[in-house]
């Protein structure tokens, strides 16, 4: 096997006003010649910091203390990067090594055409005329499958979905077909589906035009490394932990933080028993009788800005025709992939929007029309935990003072009382007493989001909706914020709606599950049945787009094409433009929608449950 | 509908704002413009009544506020006190060497402004940085006139490498660089921070990743980007144009509109002020709107929005 990139003994350090900060501490790995080695590791591990010491784009403010990176270039010879000069440097950037970046809606430049920017990167390199790079440019669109690539050239980047403008990053590195291409996280900004459908163009592509190329997959999703890679390396805290054949370091995990890392993935958790739910005896019934929520035909659509001069009747339909109920102890699912209207369905529901149309039963109370000075009671009632912990803190005000301001709002204890009763919440969110003195930005993520839902618990709420609460926080700090959910929902009698584009939170977490697509619940069903036999197409394709750590590979339903504009949505099934296999009847779009029972308690969309 | 339409509606409206605006103030300072007229020599009442028919100043204000605006929109701005003469013909007549120093001056400050932003923003904190930067600051903070006169010092006087005075393109480049320094300072930091800003984007390690030289990186990936804040900031400065040329002129003894409005307020000749006020600001407005257009040059995301809307 020839090796084309040797890396040894390499440390850098990052310099900060606080003195300098220690972030690869003397790593050593190789890349043979087209092999696909996965780098993984939680977020800080210094992923990133890898890659961009090979790149030669460090920040300013980092320097390489010591170490050597040595490639075989293109004729052959060998070069130690780190002693090459700036300009020496330029000639191997873009030719012998090139990267694809996680960033698709920022790292093409705005103001340069697509075409132009991959014709940059040809000219560069190669000696050949104008016309060439063009004709050669067109050619690696197609390759990427872009479709109309010759219209597509002369567009900007502001013009592609996140999914193409990724596209276009693979064709830049594929443009000098280079010895190594660098993958930092290149889909996780993306949804499912969509890194899905990437993920499989750029095997392909690797196993045909550029199968000498070798990749550097950084990826904190073992999913992917299971399903893509040869070999993989585990970073913690800057230093390599374990190193070896994908299936050897998942069978037999030997350092400790690999071991965690895999058991705290939720598909593991279920077997191994480290989350503590399905312990049947102790969880608390569902109340088939009482319905706590229940929204009848719910919509919400909102204006498209245009300007001032005219008023546009133009809408985006973010929540369409929605109706279901949640009972009481039971925890809701939302999934779909971003913009399907999740959040905004949440919000209607609690009325942080105001919803277009439509009827919202809280405790059988009609709260649809209810004004924000009616909403304040209910509000006491219902709750809401965000995704961005950080962003949901006053920064200026100290944990106690977070917490202490809602009860004093609703004159529910006097101060006294509530700082003892704070204390013992912030206790059973797993945080030390000394934490409410501290302010938000002394605290890490997960931290952060145990405060966060210490503050929608403080009023003590029946009903609580969670925006992807654990989407921002490393898989290890996940498990931990779960299991904590779970035990909380127990100790405080929580119903709940838990909106999440993860699948797999989601079949650990919930009870019953909504699937949306473009506004629409395509189809409610208990969690079990909606996994082991989903009914709609959507749902199906949805399934089969995450990458899976065990069990074995069906074929996988891929999903063509992007989320059309929920401006303008398909008429008919809103999925028949991407649907895989469309029934004759679904082709003209001219059959309404609505939910229909199939079997007890699973709903599914009336025209799919037809033609299935 | 049509982003051009649109501007020029707004365009309309914001001239008779600033015409009226010209009109009450210069028609509320103290003083009887037929004695400004007369020049302080005694007259009769019938000579009076009669001056004053002929400057049309026995209507009622609304009415000659009114056919000021009327008169304004057709390009017709009365009489000089003094002179006797149309406003209209003196401007004229006075215009060109305001243009040409205007010019100058805008392409001085530009130059100046950009190469020192440029210069600085392509590596922050060194030294070239701090130098630059302070070289900005004094552009800001001296009063222009003042390095007006040390130029003719230095390079006019002193060394004698250009003329002073004089006609032609040699004589226009010690007032253009005194006009340029108007605004190169706040265009210099600007153009720096702005820069800064462009090269921490991601698309800028996306092109390095390319193995694109540096001058590229910058001239190619950066500039057009960085540009978007400093036009803007020239779009506000064209007044600080127009004053630098009426301080310049007045410090290089050059004929032009400054000369002129200068003259017009030592002698309080209200209509030619007022014409020429009338004036610059139409040409300020007019300026900004270039300005507008320019940004969808600059940036495609904006001419798409426009476009579409
Ligand atoms: N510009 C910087 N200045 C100072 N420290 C930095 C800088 N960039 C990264 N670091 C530090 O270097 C270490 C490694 O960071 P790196 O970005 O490589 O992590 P990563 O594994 O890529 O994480 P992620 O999964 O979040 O992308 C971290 O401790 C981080 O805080
Ligand atoms: S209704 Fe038809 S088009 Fe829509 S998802 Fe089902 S099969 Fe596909
Ligand atoms: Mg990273």
């Amino acid at each position: 096997m020839v090796e084309i990139l040797n890396v040894s003994n390499l440390s850098t350090a990052f310099q900060s006003d606080y003195g300098s900060k220690q972030a690869l501490k003397n790593i050593s790995f190789k890349i043979n010649e087209g092999e696909v080695l996965a780098l993984v590791g939680e977020s800080g591990s210094g992923k990133t910091v890898t890659s961009l010491s090979i790149m030669g784009l460090l920040p300013n403010n980092a320097y390489i203390q010591e170490g050597n990176i040595n490639l075989i270039d293109k004729k052959n010879n060998q070069v130690n990067i780190l002693k090459l000069t700036d300009e020496k440097h330029n000639l191997i950037r873009g030719n012998d090594i090139s990267m694809v970046f996680q960033e698709p809606m920022t790292c093409l430049n705005p103001t340069m055409t697509i075409g132009d920017q991959i014709v940059e990167v040809i000219l560069n390199h190669k000696k050949i005329s104008k016309t060439k790079a063009f004709k050669e440019m067109i050619e690696l669109l197609g390759l990427v499958e872009i479709p109309d690539p010759t219209q597509r050239a002369r567009e900007y980047p502001h013009q592609l979905s996140g999914g193409m403008r990724q596209r276009v990053m693979i064709s830049i590195a594929l443009a000098c077909t280079p010895k190594l291409i660098i993958a930092d996280e290149p889909t996780s900004a993306l949804d499912v589906t969509i890194q899905a459908q990437l993920l499989q163009l750029l095997m392909k592509l690797k196993n045909s035009i550029v199968s000498k190329t070798s990749i550097l997959f950084i990826t904190h999703d073992l999913g992917i490394v299971r399903e893509l890679a040869d070999r993989v390396i585990v970073m913690y805290q800057g230093e390599i932990v374990e190193e070896g054949k994908v299936k050897d370091v998942f069978d037999n995990p030997k350092h400790s933080y690999t071991r965690n890392l895999i058991q705290s993935l939720p598909e593991f958790k279920l077997e191994e028993r480290k989350l503590t739910k399905k312990d049947d005896n102790k969880q608390t019934k569902v109340d088939d009788n009482e319905i706590i929520l229940k929204i009848e035909n719910l919509f919400k659509e909102f204006p498209v800005e245009k300007g001032f001069f005219k008023e546009s009747n133009e809408t985006v339909k973010a929540v369409q025709n929605i109706s279901l109920n949640v009972k009481k102890n039971e925890v809701l699912g939302l999934v779909g992939e971003s913009g399907s209207g999740k959040s905004t369905l949440g919000k209607s529901i609690i009325k942080l929007l105001q919803p277009s149309r439509g009827k919202i039963y809280f405790n059988n109370e009609n709260i649809s029309e209810y004004s924000n000075k009616q909403m304040i009671k209910i509000r006491q009632k219902m709750q809401m935990i965000f995704q961005d912990p950080f962003a949901s803190l006053n920064p200026r005000k100290n944990i106690l003072d977070t917490l202490i301001e809602p009860i004093l709002v609703h004159d529910l204890m006097k101060k006294n009382e509530a700082i003892n009763y704070i204390k013992e919440i912030i206790n059973d969110v797993g945080l030390p007493i000394e934490s409410l003195r501290r302010f938000p930005h002394e605290f890490s993520g997960g931290q952060r989001q145990r405060i966060g839902i210490a503050r929608a618990l403080v009023l003590k709420p029946e009903f609580i909706v969670a925006d992807e609460p654990v989407s921002a926080l490393d898989v290890s700090i996940q498990a931990q914020v779960l299991n904590l959910l779970e035990k909380l929902k127990k100790t405080y009698n929580l119903t709940m709606i838990f909106i999440s584009h993860d699948l797999s939170v989601i079949e650990f977490f919930c009870d019953k599950v909504a699937v949306m697509y473009l506004g629409h619940v395509v189809e409610i069903a208990p969690v079990s049945k909606l996994f082991n036999s989903p009914k709609h197409s959507y749902t199906r394709a949805l399934l089969s787009a995450v990458p899976k750590v065990k069990g074995k590979d069906k074929e996988k339903i891929l999903i063509k094409g992007d989320i059309p504009s929920p401006i303008n949505p398909p008429s008919g099934c809103v999925f028949r433009t991407r649907c895989p296999n469309p029934g004759i009847d679904c082709k003209g779009g001219n059959i309404e929608m609505g939910l229909i029972e199939v079997e007890p308690g699973h709903w599914v969309d009336q025209c799919c449950a037809n033609c299935n | 509908m049509n982003f051009f339409i649109k501007k020029l509606l707004i365009v309309i409206p914001t001239l008779y704002i600033a015409w009226t605006v010209v009109f009450v103030t210069l028609n509320i300072i103290p003083g009887d413009p037929v004695n400004l007229m007369l020049g302080g020599r005694p007259a009769s009442d019938e000579v009076r009544e009669n001056v004053r028919k002929n400057l049309g100043l026995d209507k009622p204000v609304f009415e000659r506020y009114t056919s000021f605006l009327i008169n304004a929109t057709k390009g017709d701005l009365g009489k000089s006190y003094l002179t006797r003469q149309p406003v209209t013909t003196m401007i004229k007549e006075n215009m060109m060497p305001t243009i040409e120093l205007s010019i100058g001056g805008l392409i001085f400050g530009v130059f100046f402004g950009v190469f020192f932003g440029i210069f600085a923003g392509t590596k922050p904190n060194s030294m070239r940085d701090t130098f630059s930067m302070i070289i900005a600051l004094c552009g800001i903070s001296l009063p222009s006139f003042w390095i007006g006169m040390m130029l003719i010092y230095i390079f006019g006087t002193t060394l004698g490498w250009v003329p002073i005075v004089g006609e032609g393109f040699v004589s226009l480049i010690l007032p253009s660089i005194t006009v340029g320094l108007f605004f190169a300072g706040g265009m210099a930091r600007l153009t720096r921070s702005s820069l800064v800003d462009v090269l921490n984007q991601d698309y800028i390690r996306t092109a390095r990743s390319k193995g694109i030289s540096k001058y590229r990186i910058v001239l190619r990936h950066s500039l057009r980007n960085a540009m978007i804040p400093p036009v803007t900031l020239l779009g506000i400065q064209f007044g600080l144009l127009i004053t630098g040329a009426v301080i310049t002129e007045e410090v290089f003894a050059r004929p032009g509109l400054g000369q002129l409005l200068l003259q017009a307020i030592l002698a309080k000749d209200i209509p030619l002020v007022q014409a020429l006020v009338v004036y610059m600001t139409a040409v300020y407005i007019f300026l900004n709107l270039i300005v507008d257009f320019t940004y969808g040059i600059i940036d495609p995301r904006i001419r798409l929005e426009r476009n579409r809307g």
